[in-house]
């Protein structure tokens, strides 16, 4: 893909720019909001890898946790490193196959 | 609906229907926004307003703290010529002022079944050159509106915070 204007509109482009301005915003924001977005931009990818017909239903659940669950960083942070951990424990599933 | 029943019942939406806002229910949102009181009475506020679904999109790009797809973005910014005005306390008390303003909209909102989020994780500088903020204005919160599918769990209220006549005296035993 060569063409600029398909480019800004694609969700590769929507993922760079969400990492470049994630980078901006963690100088200022809590040290949670790091993490946060980390997970968030994993999702994004997973929905890229998702939409490419490249990812599996494993993948999918680890988008699915996120999703559900990486908002309770503004609830309650135990919960939100509790999640991290389930999250790191369906990596290793995957990991260890 | 009861004033009680909107301000507990309005919740920080993140997640949106593909469904447009009746301008006139715009405009009774961004209304309820300047009848908020206000230091000195300055109105150091400005208001952009964000419908179209493309800068939408470019804004979302630029706000890491944005979720969902929403239908309309409401940004508040301060005037700081005007802020000026409130001397050395200016600025500060433009920050409440936003905030009051954007608490009437996120109610009115919820009144006529429309979800809200304020949103702090922007990029400054690019939303200031998407939406052609001049130099003297500052944009300090975004809030996004749009019906949510659902109504999220109210997260829990920290109640010891209220104090009865004296700092650290329980409000309610
Ligand atoms: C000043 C301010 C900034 C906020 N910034 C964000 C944000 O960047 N992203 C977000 O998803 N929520 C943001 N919120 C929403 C809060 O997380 C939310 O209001 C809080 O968790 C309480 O939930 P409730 O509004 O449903 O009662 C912000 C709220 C305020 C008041």
């Amino acid at each position: 893909m060569k063409n600029l204007e398909e480019l800004l509109k694609s969700d590769e482009f929507k993922l760079l720019s969400f990492l470049i301005t994630s980078a901006r915003g963690c100088v200022d924001e809590p040290q949670l909001y790091g993490p946060l977005r980390l997970v968030d931009a994993a999702a994004k990818l997973i929905q890229i890898l998702e939409k490419k017909g490249m990812a599996t239903p494993e993948i999918t659940k680890l988008r699915e946790l996120i999703e559900e669950k990486e908002y309770t960083v503004m609830y309650s942070e135990e919960e939100f490193i509790a999640f991290l951990d389930e999250l790191s424990k369906e990596l290793a599933k995957l990991l260890k196959k | 609906m009861e004033l009680e029943e909107i301000i507990k019942g309005r919740r920080a939406v993140r997640k949106y229907e593909e469904k447009e806002i009746p301008f006139e229910h715009a405009k009774k949102i961004l209304e309820a926004g300047i009848w908020a009181p206000s230091g000195s009475n300055l109105q150091s506020w400005e208001f952009v307003v964000v419908r179209d679904k493309e800068m939408i999109e470019k804004i979302k790009m630029a706000s890491p703290g944005l979720f969902g797809n929403p239908a309309m973005l409401v940004i508040g910014c301060i005037n700081k010529e005007r802020a000026k005005r409130g001397g050395k306390i200016g600025y500060p008390m433009a920050m409440m002022d936003v905030a009051m303003a954007f608490q009437n909209m996120m109610l009115m909102a919820y009144s006529l079944g429309i979800g809200s989020c304020p949103v702090l994780s922007f990029n400054k500088v690019i939303l200031k050159e998407l939406l052609e903020i001049p130099e003297e204005v500052d944009p300090i919160l975004i809030v996004t509106f749009g019906y949510p599918p659902f109504w999220p769990k109210p997260p829990r209220r920290r109640k010891e915070v209220i104090h009865l006549e004296k700092f650290g005296r329980a409000f309610e035993e």
